[in-house]
């Protein structure tokens, strides 16, 4: 245990002190804060001008209390024209009677006018109508974009942390076997302490940056006020993300350890990972369908097949309200096929590891006694 | 003491061939404590394999090793200092940092592991690059490093693969003081090397390695008493046939004979030299190591 320790603790140590893990962390933290400002500036509250000559103002800002209105007089109606020809003003209210614009006016705009210009009217006559009383009896929509939204990012930051890490496991398993470090490693420490250090130190560095992306991320949402559209259970998803990143990543990255062992040169590290990076690729692809469905049939069931859950479970917590016996099935399953997987891939890279030279086979590798 | 017994290695067949290389066959020696072994033969003779498999590097098909009378395990190894023959450090790392966790990994704790690090790159004349990274140092300063690397957790047993390639005479000097004193402490020492002259000098024992068998081994006395030495008989003025019917070869130079034998009746040759003419040198001379081993692998 001891020895794995050491092991995880120099991976971290030797990566955290690199120029390009400060520089990838920076650039992570300003993209996500970046990201988390996106929507208030694109998504800006109606803001309306309205002229009035020789008219009241209408309560439009009651009637619709998240636009601003702005009003101006104008003394006749020859100057109103003007100022809705040059776009100053986006109509103009004449006599009380009659409203000018340039072209079509805004639906939303009109109807808005309309409906209080009535109001005002019946309420003078002495008739008052109780507003109607608005209730959904289906699902809370309330949330959906900003659900669609972090659930975009989320699948796109658990994608790139997962075969960032496990490339960067691939990496080192052959770095050690291409030098023959592991001649003397295997001397002092077991195979497997090796490659459980090995996996939990960049796992760990991989936490890091999915620790900053998070308190990054929502301390941004809070600054810009884009958390209050946070969909309750936010503490949930975020927990969840964190777990189904550690799954994930044991997953492929045992995967990644085991078949790198089977080659000496970096250069042949993309060659041989290419089946598993297909693998992930493939998952985040579906992953990535499951944001814009979250409740298809596709994304419901692929979110119980590992190593797919991994990222499309996290997907559809955020995107939609998911059950918990569902979250719990799902990572279950995934515990299952982590643990098969840690056996498989000690297994190869005990087996290869210490066999420099040309590729292994790995069918060789699992006949050999 | 460190028994090595039987130790048979055939590699696995290359695609196309029918056979794989049989790379010992039957290999054996033992190394008493305090005692340095050095380990020689011909490229391919089968040292390295030897050597990892003692390390537990690889799996002979047969044969044992043995460390103070029980089979050698991981828990044995881990008091081991290795040097294998193809060099293996982290390029990236700094010098010490690295002699530091190889010192925690076989054992040590952090101070006790750095302290160890200062003493040794103390005395491999290191101490200034203890920050540098590996990759910046010379081919030979890797080579100090990855020695201390070996020896930084105090080794019970040192099995050292050609350690003293690739050094300047300066640190072959350091390195061999390095080792003499591990071994006056009790260390089993065990190295391979080309060097003959180098092995003559330092090792109390030489094993010659051929073909993965075990050709020649024993103290360097030993192997100069079974190999015998040369008689080498000068007489100046001699007479020409004085030496028809002795063994050996004669060489003239000038009016100066000389005469090399190998075995013989010394009396008898003494007696014809000394009436042929006049005798300027008469003496045995002892084969060197080179010799030994031209003469064991032939
Ligand atoms: N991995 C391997 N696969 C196949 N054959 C091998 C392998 N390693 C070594 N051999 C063969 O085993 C034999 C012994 O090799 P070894 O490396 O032990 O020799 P050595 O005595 O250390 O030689 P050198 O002095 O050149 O270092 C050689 O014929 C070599 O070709
Ligand atoms: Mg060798």
């Amino acid at each position: 245990m001891n020895g794995m320790m050491l092991v995880a603790r120099r991976e971290i140590g030797t990566q955290v002190r690199t120029r390009a893990f400060k520089i990838s962390l920076l650039i992570t933290a300003v993209l996500v804060g970046a990201l988390a400002f996106a929507p208030k500036l694109l998504d800006r509250p109606d803001s309306y001008t309205v002229g009035t000559v020789n008219s009241q103002q209408l309560p439009l800002a009651q009637a619709a209390p998240d636009a601003t209105f702005e009003w101006r007089a104008f003394p006749d109606e020859e100057a109103a024209k003007e100022a809705v020809l040059a776009g100053d003003v986006d109509a103009a209210l004449i006599d009380g009677v009659r409203v000018i614009t340039d072209g079509e006016i805004e639906t939303e705009l009109g109807v808005l006018m309309q409906s209080t210009n009535r109001e005002v009217k019946l309420g003078a006559a002495g008739v008052s109508i109780p507003p109607l009383q608005m209730q959904s009896v289906g699902a809370d929509t309330r949330y959906e974009a900003a659900r669609t939204g972090i659930a975009v990012v989320l699948v796109l930051v658990l994608f790139m942390l997962i075969i960032g890490q496990t490339m960067m496991v691939a990496m080192g398993v052959v770095e050690e076997k291409g030098s023959r470090i592991v001649e003397i490693l295997l001397s002092s420490i077991r195979p497997w302490q090796l490659l459980g250090g090995k996996i939990i130190g960049l796992g760990v560095l991989g936490l890091i940056n999915l620790g900053t992306i998070l308190v990054v991320g929502l301390a941004a949402s809070f600054a810009s006020g884009f958390a209050a559209d946070f969909p309750p259970g936010m503490a949930g998803i975020v927990a969840g993300v964190l777990v189904w990143f550690v799954l994930g990543y044991a997953f492929f990255a045992t995967l990644a350890a085991a078949l790198a062992s089977l080659v000496s040169r970096q250069e042949e590290v993309g060659n041989v990972m290419s089946p598993l990076t297909m693998l992930i690729m493939a998952a985040y692809f579906v992953a990535f369908y499951a944001t814009s469905d979250p409740t298809g049939t596709l994304a419901t069931i692929v979110s119980f097949v590992p190593p797919f859950s991994s990222m499309v479970m996290p997907v559809r917590m955020a995107a939609t309200e998911v059950p918990l016996w569902e979250v719990g099935a799902s990572a279950a399953l995934m515990i299952v096929a982590v643990l098969a997987t840690l056996s498989f891939g000690a297994k190869v890279y005990e087996r290869a590891v210490l066999r420099t030279g040309a590729r292994v086979k790995l069918g060789e590798v699992l006949r050999a006694k | 003491m460190l028994e090595i017994s039987e130790l048979r290695k055939r590699f696995a067949a290359a695609p196309g061939a029918t056979e794989g290389k049989l790379a010992l066959d039957g290999i054996g020696f033992t190394v008493r404590p305090g005692e340095m072994f050095g380990f020689v033969g011909a490229n391919g003779a089968g040292k390295t394999t030897t050597m990892r498999i003692v390390m537990g590097v690889l799996k002979a098909d047969s044969g044992s090793v043995s460390w103070q009378g029980k089979p050698l395990g991981y828990g044995e190894r881990q008091r081991f200092g290795y040097m294998p023959e193809e060099r293996g450090l982290y390029q990236k790392m700094r010098a010490g940092e690295q002699i530091e966790y190889f010192g925690q990994l076989h054992g040590l704790s952090a101070p006790a592991a750095k302290k160890a690090t200062d003493d040794l790159l103390e005395r491999l004349g290191l101490t200034e690059r203890r920050n540098d990274s590996v990759e910046s140092l010379s081919l030979g300063n890797q080579q100090r490093v990855q020695l201390a690397v070996a020896l930084v957790h105090d080794p019970e047993v040192l099995i050292l693969d050609e350690p003293f390639s690739g050094l300047d005479p300066i640190a072959v000097e350091t390195l061999a003081t390095a080792l003499q004193e591990r071994c006056r402490g009790g260390v089993p020492v065990i190295f391979s090397s080309h060097q003959l002259e180098l092995v003559e000098r330092l090792c109390d024992s030489v094993g010659i390695v051929s073909a993965g068998r075990m050709v020649a081994s024993g103290t360097v006395g030993d192997l100069r008493a079974a190999e015998g030495g040369t008689l080498r008989v000068v007489v100046r003025g001699a007479t020409p046939g004085w030496a028809d019917g002795l063994p050996g070869e004669l060489s003239v130079t000038g009016d100066r004979h000389t005469l090399l034998v190998a075995g013989g009746d010394d009396q008898e040759i003494l007696r014809r030299a000394l009436k042929a003419g006049h005798v300027e040198h008469f003496g045995v001379e002892q084969p060197t190591l080179t010799e030994i081993f031209k003469e064991a692998v032939a």
